[in-house]
């Protein structure tokens, strides 16, 4: 017997629908580990309790160590754990954890409990636990599910042993009576959201050791030359620049990073000619700390990767806000202010924390690196 | 003969008349070209012909052209067709172009070029550079943001070089005659630009 078209339209329709509310369910119940790179380690089905998640035991096995041993006493409710050749003890409903007999006691702010006769662990627990067991770094996005594990960086680079320290410029774009930035439709400023993640940054660096300078600590307006002259004069090893994007289609969401190039997407029409004119000398000056935005902008995509739902592209084209910088430079654009998930995103003060660790990290691992690069080629900065 | 028939027969009563009888047809005649005139519907003026390049420059039929918009889907800058009376003349030509891709508005597109820009004047060099100089709508009406300035450049330049694959190879846009360094703060404009 055959359908007719309405009947044959209609079960399409179903089945689409079905398909892909099934598939969001499912999307939406896996908890994605990735490591230190953005590599995929696994998807974990998670339960959710009390608007907490909570994971098997198993996954520390899969993430973390594949020696991992656990016993469940379903009776006492209790939980041991062999990993990493420290034992542990929990308790269902019970938010301490015991590790080498009470030798260190940590307490969880969600306890583990007891789905179907077996023991969940929460998401606290991979966050907080793991960095005790051994040298990483957990982080949890809970926007999208993802947990990220990574060794521990090393700390920043010494001062004592007569190594320079580290300095770092962030600009936080526009301010002031510049009517170039650009806002959202409920009324955030480019201006003010980008303040805010560089005072951020600042903060943050005093803990890693870096010292870093805005070119505007307030809501000013200042040149392209004046923020180039501040990165100049203070001779910084890094220049940030950080804005808020838009588009002309509400469509385009996400985290981009640009890179001054002349020869880039869109090329300048002097770019290798030996000219004196001033700017087009700085041009040529830029471009020798071209590998090296790439290096860091390749970094800085890492880790911003992790809190981003698409992978950030990388664009090359003339920047005239990084043109004038004597040092390696990136343009960050934190999300589109023309688009509603990422101005609300942008609208969070918890995102825009998490944006300015994540530049932390960034900044450390490239330190570290050219710190390593540099001691390999036999000289010291 | 009685007081009344003796200023009949009179001749200034006579005179009187006439001159009467003149005022009151002269009054009509003047109302009735007054209803005339306010019922008489004036002219269009004829439709101003373009002008031409020269002389001898005569509009051919209309050609398809690409002026490039965003489509908001696939989030490209993509060509769309328009027909338009081109004339021979490059620079010319040019201007028809640009002027076009200002003022196109498609629905199902957007147009990366912010409304009320107009193209003041282009030209192009011995060194097959265009100089396109854009009204200052074109900086102050910009809705900021890197991606979007790139769009707006991307979509001039696209639509030059794909009209012009020959006769030029970098386009310069000015505001308001001069140069400026950016149209929102990213994007080096100071220079002629290409692909």
């Amino acid at each position: 017997m055959w359908l007719r078209p309405f009947e044959l339209l209609s079960l399409f329709v179903f089945s689409v629908i079905l398909l892909s509310v099934t598939h969001g369910i499912a999307h939406a119940s896996t908890v994605r580990f990735v490591d230190g790179e953005g590599e995929i380690l696994t998807e974990v089905e998670f339960k959710l309790h009390q608007d907490i998640v909570y994971l098997p035991v198993e996954t520390l096995k899969t993430v973390f160590d594949p020696e991992m041993k656990h016993l469940y006493h379903s009776p006492k409710k209790q939980l041991t754990l062999k990993i990493k050749g420290k034992e542990l003890r929990l308790r269902m409903e019970n938010k301490t954890v015991n590790i080498d007999s009470g030798k260190q006691t940590i307490t969880l702010t969600a306890p583990p409990i007891a789905i179907q006769g077996q023991p969940m662990l929460p998401i606290h627990f991979f966050e907080k636990i793991l960095q005790y067991l051994d040298d990483v770094e957990v982080l949890y996005n809970a926007n999208l599910q993802r947990v990220k594990i990574m060794p521990k960086t090393s700390s920043a680079l010494e001062t004592s042993d007569g190594t320079r320290e580290w300095v770092i410029i962030i600009d936080p774009g526009h301010g002031g009576e510049d009517n170039l930035g650009c806002k959202s439709h409920n009324g955030l400023l480019e201006k003010e959201i980008v303040l805010t993640v560089a005072k951020q940054i600042k903060t943050l660096s005093a803990r890693h050791g870096f010292i870093v300078h805005l070119t505007r600590d307030q809501d000013v307006y200042k040149t392209l030359i004046q923020r180039a002259q501040t990165a100049n004069r203070t001779q910084g090893q890094l220049f940030l620049s950080l804005h808020c994007n838009a588009s002309f289609s509400s469509h385009h969401k996400g985290m981009r990073l640009y890179i001054n190039n002349p020869n880039g997407q869109i090329r300048s029409k002097f770019t290798s000619m030996p000219v004196f004119g001033k700017k087009r000398l700085n041009i040529i000056t830029q471009v020798n700390f071209l590998k090296q935005s790439k290096d860091f902008a390749n970094i800085l995509r890492k880790e911003l990767n992790f809190l981003a739902q698409d992978p950030i592209v990388i664009t090359e084209f003339p920047i005239i806000t990084l043109a004038d910088v004597h040092m390696p430079a990136v343009l960050l654009e934190l999300g589109y202010l023309s688009n509603i998930d990422d101005a609300k995103q942008l609208s969070n003060p918890d995102h825009l924390a998490e944006l300015a660790e994540a530049i932390i990290r960034a900044i450390q691992l490239y330190s570290t690196s050219v710190k390593q690069s540099s001691n390999s080629n036999g000289f010291q900065e | 003969m009685n007081f009344f028939q003796r200023i009949i027969h009179s001749r200034l009563f006579i005179i009187w008349g006439i001159t009467l009888v003149a005022i009151v047809i002269g009054l009509a005649i003047t109302l009735v070209l007054i209803s005339q005139s306010k019922q008489t519907k004036i002219r269009d003026a004829p439709p101003k012909l373009p002008d031409a390049a020269n002389p001898t420059d005569i509009l051919p039929p209309l050609q398809e052209v690409n002026i490039f918009l965003l489509n908001p889907t696939s989030l490209e800058i993509t060509p769309v067709q328009v027909d338009l009376q081109l004339y021979l003349e490059p620079t010319e030509r040019l201007k028809q172009i640009v002027s076009a891709l200002v003022q196109e508005t498609l629905p199902n597109y957007r147009n990366p070029i912010p409304r009320g820009t107009l193209l003041n004047e282009a030209y192009i060099d011995s060194q097959k550079t265009a100089y396109l100089d854009f009204s200052h709508h074109l900086t102050d009406g910009h809705i900021g943001g890197t991606t979007a300035e790139l769009l707006t450049v991307t979509a001039i330049l696209k639509t030059v070089f794909d009209a012009f694959p020959n006769e030029i190879i970098h386009v310069q846009i000015l505001i308001d005659g001069e140069e400026k360094e950016t149209l929102a703060g990213h994007l080096d404009l100071s220079q002629p630009l290409r692909f």
